[in-house]
């Protein structure tokens, strides 16, 4: 895996042990600017411990991560997220008390650049930065067909919504690289279809990276371009989805072993 | 425009100030006390609510900020001010910033460990650190030790106490306002979908502890020159829990809440203090109704608890319902009692109802708690739209209806 010009995140020989278990063991991949990659495995396979190793919730056992080209092992959640990586939640985690809008604003208010002395005291240069990014947070929305429900509490909104309502504040952030981490689960085949659409149109008209771990496979298999297999922590597959889709070990580890 | 509209809210508030302090002074001094008190209560719980309430992180050692701030201006009024030569209000100004610089730095100490604490363990530590401090000044002879130190001279400008409560209310409400208070709340809300947003989990923890305690601090100093005398009772656990009270009564968040439930928990037991039977003397009651009265209590709030499960029925109907259980339990508190009174125990001796004071405030709490475990005001800002809002049955928020597409 060399460093080609467009390489936008690089695992190289990823591996995190919980005790005993090797939850993700040298996991090697990278992904090109522009990507539409889709991470898949079954149940337990370290799809998720990956997205957390990515983002600095975990810090690898060994192995490093680098993100353009720069080492990013082990740096912590929040300037992972300053150097544009976010990342949506497989169990939902918005902040059910504030508004659909409020829990975007959030993901904007990294860009804020007016100190919290100025907004204590409340003086125009808070406010206007406030208006600000409530616009851009509302551009969000929009994008993601939220802006009818912008005032309502998130933990109002349906499953759905909520989901969209992730990648809405993922987006805020402005990020390179946007990880998904089971968007559709729960979704019905009309709201699949739709979200599908949607993040195709985050690659095409907003340039970003997608990472997506999904377990319906019709999503993956049509969404994606290149798929990285994990079982067990370890990679089992890699290519397009028409070879991924036959390969025996991918087979296998899905439907478990040919008697 | 905005620099004529804030020189105006700030006009407004100083005169307030004033105001209040020119009608305290017509008042004796127990009551100018309490006026006092009220506002360094509202001081205190509306900057515990940014602690506990906003940021989520729960502190139950608010106290300790209060008394560092207290004992550490109090300290070098004792020893500097006859040197410094200054007029008091300025040195009380003065002393104001050092008691908040002070708790502040405590503040930031305490933060520090809440990083790596959450809830109960964190509750533990703050508690602990409250202690800490009060007996570590109550074993100091510097300091006066446990017989108390004697602040001289004594410095009691009213407005500055309330002047210190309104700044309070207005920097917790002015970070709310802003996008600035966001990350506060989503720290409250989710820690790791927080730090994955940018946020820094870290800074907005100890930012919090930081302003918080600074008020408290600020608090404490104004105490000190108020009463000219602090020991360390007055900054025992009790207060700390007592603070913590108004803050969930008030409604946890809810910055207008945690300042109504401090005055009213404040002046609650205090007015209790003296009660007094129509003819002027102290109201006295038998152990027969005060039973009645009681059972009274538990009779409404089961008949209010079983209305409010009802929530569709029209407000005018839920209304008349909370009036009759009202009404309902009076009657049969009446009839209890006519019966208790034949027993005999439960008759005279009388007793006076000053001294239920306690057990009121604790009949009160529980009460409100059954009732509206949220806090008076729920996660609610006191506003007119608000208020509006309660009467007219349309929910704040949009008016369209809820979004069709089902999970």
């Amino acid at each position: 895996m060399s460093e080609a010009v467009g390489t936008i995140l690089e695992l190289r020989d990823a591996t995190i042990k919980f005790g005993g278990l090797t939850a993700v063991d040298a996991v090697n991949f990278s992904l090109q600017k522009g990507d539409l990659f889709g991470l898949i495995g079954p149940n337990g396979a370290g799809k998720t411990t990956c997205f957390n190793l990515i983002t600095g919730v975990y810090k690898p056992t060994s192995g490093s991560i680098f993100f353009n080209g720069k080492d990013v092992t082990g740096t912590p959640s929040s300037k992972i997220a300053r150097l544009g990586i976010a990342r949506t939640f497989q169990n939902i985690r918005l902040y059910p008390a504030l508004s659909v809008l409020e829990n975007v604003v959030v993901g904007a208010f990294l860009r804020h650049k007016v100190p919290l002395a100025s907004a204590l005291a409340y003086l125009p240069g808070a406010i206007h930065e406030t208006d600000e990014l409530k616009a851009q947070a509302m551009q969000m929305l929009t994008i993601l067909d939220l802006e009818k429900v912008a005032n309502y509490r998130s933990a109002d909104l349906p499953y759905g919504m909520q989901r969209r309502l992730e990648i809405a504040r993922a987006m805020a952030t402005q990020p390179q690289l946007l990880l998904l981490d089971e968007p559709a689960a729960g979704m019905n085949p009309n709201e699949k279809e739709d979200l599908m659409n949607t993040v195709r149109r985050l690659r095409d008209e907003h340039g970003k990276t997608v990472l997506v771990i999904e377990h319906d496979m019709r999503f993956v298999m049509n969404l994606c371009e290149k798929i990285f297999v994990l079982d067990h922590g370890e990679q089992i597959a890699y290519g397009p989805p028409s070879e991924v889709r036959n390969d025996p070990k991918v087979i296998e580890a899905y439907l478990g072993e040919a008697v | 425009m905005f620099w004529l509209k804030r020189a105006g809210s700030l006009a407004a508030g100083i005169g307030l100030c004033f105001l209040i302090d020119f009608l305290a002074h017509k008042q004796n001094d127990y009551a100018q006390r309490l006026i006092v008190f009220a506002a360094l209560y509202i001081t205190l719980s509306v900057s515990l609510n940014l602690i506990n309430g906003i940021t989520g992180q729960f502190s139950i050692g608010h106290a300790a900020f209060y008394q560092v701030g207290a004992y550490a201006t109090g300290f070098i009024t004792v020893k500097f001010f006859e040197s410094a030569h200054m007029p008091p209000i300025a040195w009380l100004l003065l002393m104001l910033v050092v008691g908040a610089l002070a708790a502040g730095v405590a503040g930031f100490v305490v933060g520090l460990p809440s990083l790596r604490l959450r809830g109960d363990y964190l509750a533990i530590v703050t508690m602990g650190f409250g202690e800490i401090i009060r007996i570590e000044v109550q074993n100091t002879p510097a300091l006066g030790g446990s017989y108390g130190m004697s602040v001289t001279p004594k410095i009691q400008p009213i407005w500055l106490v309330w002047l210190l409560a309104i700044s309070c209310i207005a920097v917790c409400r002015n970070l709310i306002k802003t996008a600035h208070g966001l990350p506060f709340l989503a720290v409250r809300e989710d820690e790791v979908a927080s730090s994955a947003m940018g946020v820094n989990v870290t800074r907005v923890k100890v930012t919090a502890f930081v302003i918080g305690s600074m008020f408290a601090g600020a608090a404490g100093a104004l105490l000190a020159h108020q009463e000219g005398f602090i020991t360390g009772n007055f900054f025992s656990m009790d207060i700390s829990f007592i603070i913590l009270t108004m803050v969930v009564l008030g409604g946890t968040g809810s910055i207008t809440g945690s300042a109504v439930a401090a005055a009213f928990l404040f002046y609650l037991p205090e007015k209790l203090r003296d009660l007094k039977s129509p003819d002027g003397t102290a109201l006295t009651v038998t152990p027969a109704s005060i039973a009645a009265a009681l059972l009274g209590v538990v009779i409404a709030v089961a008949i209010i608890k079983r209305v409010m499960d009802h929530s569709h029925r029209p407000k005018a109907v839920k209304a008349a319902m909370y009036l009759g259980a009202v009404v309902l339990a009076f009657i049969s508190k009446l009839v209890i009692g006519m019966i208790l009174m034949k027993i005999p125990a439960m008759s005279p001796p009388k007793i006076e109802a000053g001294q239920l004071r306690m057990v009121i405030f604790a009949v009160t709490l529980i009460v409100l708690m059954l009732l509206r475990p949220q806090g008076i005001f729920g996660h609610h800002e006191f506003s007119w739209t608000w208020l509006k809002s309660l009467f007219t049955r349309k929910k704040t928020g949009p008016t369209d209806p809820a979004p069709a597409v089902a999970a």
